[in-house]
């Protein structure tokens, strides 16, 4: 499913957090949104969640106009920064809770419920983990349930909210480039949330730059690299390049 | 003057020093004989002569005092109102909150403040405006006896007082807890396809039960042991609208002491129940929050 935003305006307060963004993501792609911290990118994928309501400005999916659907509708899948899992509830239920919250014509039965879930999280590599509750679950682990979570309602978009921004260096490349294999094997369209440029450019297709809400720059990630498009992307990228030089 | 004037910076210099190493075995035992003293004179030892009042004629006659008629009566209406006002301040308490954590709006603060307002009310004040709106001579009153309806000195002003001065406990409870626990949770439940009902049945409640639960203690205990407001609205007709706390009162004016602490017991036992519900509520909320906070 392709998403699609234009001229997309949210202010909060006296703050501008998004300022007239348009772009579109093709269907099967994995696109990154670059940027510094509080240049508005969550605001941009809540926005495209239906978790936050533009100013003005329209959202769709697959061409349809989707700008005033709750979040309920829209199902689009999202995994949280800090995951969010419901901390009552077992991993099982976790995985569960987007099947068993269907109406009632549409939820599948228990019996497939569980099958959908052992498959999940034999995908997530945590098959066995099915009673844990989520404290008794490393950051890893937590997050990986949360992507089987957001998966199990097989939604038409997948959003990641700073995917790997809360885990070790080591787990992050892991899941990084799990990431990119499960991908590349499903081809959901994915948009997810960084500000570190290693992640953007290992992982997507293309990269939306974004700083103090304003799209700087769209393009693969060679594209930016060779013909950086403003003294922001510049600076943004040149930054970084310099700290991780040997 | 000049005398005055070097003297203070000295004081100022030499008490910090001494308070500094003052502050050991003597001031901490005299805190705590403070608050033992405090809590003796004004909680244990009024709760130690409501029973040996009440049992001074024997086990047989604090039985006998609820076999008495006015007495059951009281009971009975005690436990209706309370029935009726607890649930209506539940649902109450519960909107409340959720519009006070879950949106913002215009009048936000003004409704924090509002919720609080019996509590800063005297309760007798709080009886006062329902006979000042309901009563024979309020602005519906003669509306009301044209319709043939009684709310005054009758059952449905003791609720309605009741429920004016127990509606802060629930709300009061819950706002803190739902602020500290925030909303992702339920931002994730509605990304995964739920509605809103289904969001409060299922991630919601789950998580505040123990705070809920704790407020929804404490209005129980305030329903059923108002006084003031309540004896405003009553009237105190015996077998129609008298209350648990108003028999104990009409009972001792009526030299009737030891039937009167029989009923005040009742209403102590109560309060101990009461006491031992809500730390064990508050002990579980706050591990639910940490809970809920160590995996955010």
């Amino acid at each position: 499913m392709s998403v699609e935003l234009r001229s997309i305006n949210k202010v909060f307060g006296h703050l501008a957090a998004v300022y007239e963004t348009s772009f579109k993501v093709e269907t099967g792609e994995l696109v990154a949104l670059l940027g510094p911290s509080g240049s508005g990118k969550t605001t941009l994928l809540r926005i495209i969640a239906g978790l936050e309501f533009a100013d003005s400005g329209s959202v769709l999916f697959n061409g349809r106009e989707v700008t005033n659907d709750s979040a309920y509708k829209r199902r689009a899948g999202f995994v949280f920064q800090q995951y969010a899992l419901f901390n009552h509830m077992s991993v099982f239920e976790n995985i569960a809770f987007g099947l068993r919250v269907l109406p009632r014509r549409q939820r599948p039965s228990s019996g497939e419920i569980r099958t959908r879930v052992s498959e999940l999280l034999e995908a997530v590599q945590l098959s066995g983990y099915e009673k844990r509750l989520p404290m008794q679950l490393s950051g890893g682990q937590r997050q990986r349930v949360a992507f089987a979570r957001a998966l199990a309602i097989r939604p038409q978009v997948l959003l990641l909210d700073e995917p790997f921004g809360a885990l070790d260096a080591k787990v992050r490349k892991d899941l990084r480039r799990w990431l990119r294999e499960f991908h590349d094997q499903t081809h959901l369209t994915t948009l997810f949330v960084t500000h570190d440029q290693d992640e953007a450019f290992e992982v997507a297709d293309r990269v939306v730059i974004i700083n103090q809400g304003k799209v700087q720059q769209i393009g693969t990630p060679d594209e930016v690299r060779m013909n950086p498009g403003n003294d922001f992307v510049i600076d943004f990228l040149d930054l970084q390049l310099a700290a991780s030089a040997p | 003057m000049a005398g005055v004037t070097t003297a203070l910076p000295v004081r100022a210099v030499t008490r910090p020093a001494r308070r500094a190493t003052t502050e050991s075995a003597l001031v901490r035992w005299t805190l705590i004989a403070i608050v033992v003293a405090f809590f003796g004179i004004f909680l244990f030892l009024p709760l130690v002569v409501v029973f040996q009042e009440a049992f001074s004629k024997g086990v047989a006659a604090y039985f006998n005092a609820f076999q008495n008629k006015a007495t059951q009566h009281a009971i009975w209406l005690t436990l209706l109102v309370s029935a009726i006002t607890v649930p209506l301040n539940t649902l109450f308490g519960m909107a409340a909150a959720w519009a006070i954590t879950r949106f913002n709006f215009r009048g936000k603060s003004l409704l924090t403040s509002l919720i609080d307002l019996p509590l800063w009310v005297s309760p007798v004040i709080g009886g006062l405006i329902y006979v000042l709106l309901y009563g024979r001579q309020g602005w519906l009153g003669p509306w009301l006896a044209e319709h043939d309806i009684r709310i005054i000195f009758a059952v449905p002003g003791i609720v309605l007082a009741t429920t004016f001065v127990t509606f802060p406990f629930v709300a009061r409870t819950l706002v803190p807890l739902m602020q500290a626990q925030g909303q992702a949770e339920e931002e994730a439940a509605a990304t995964l396809g739920a509605n809103g009902f289904q969001i409060f049945i299922r991630i919601t409640l789950p998580k505040i039960k123990w705070g809920l639960l704790y407020g929804v203690i404490l209005c129980n205990a305030r329903a059923m042991g108002e006084f003031g407001a309540v004896s405003v609205v009553s009237g105190h007709i015996r077998n129609r609208t008298n209350t648990m706390p108003l028999n104990v009162e009409i009972l001792y004016n009526e030299y009737e002491f030891a039937p009167a602490f029989a009923v005040a017991s009742l209403l102590a036992l109560l309060a101990l129940l009461t006491l031992f519900l809500k730390t064990f509520a508050e002990w579980q909320a706050a591990r639910q929050l940490n809970t809920t906070t160590t995996t955010q």
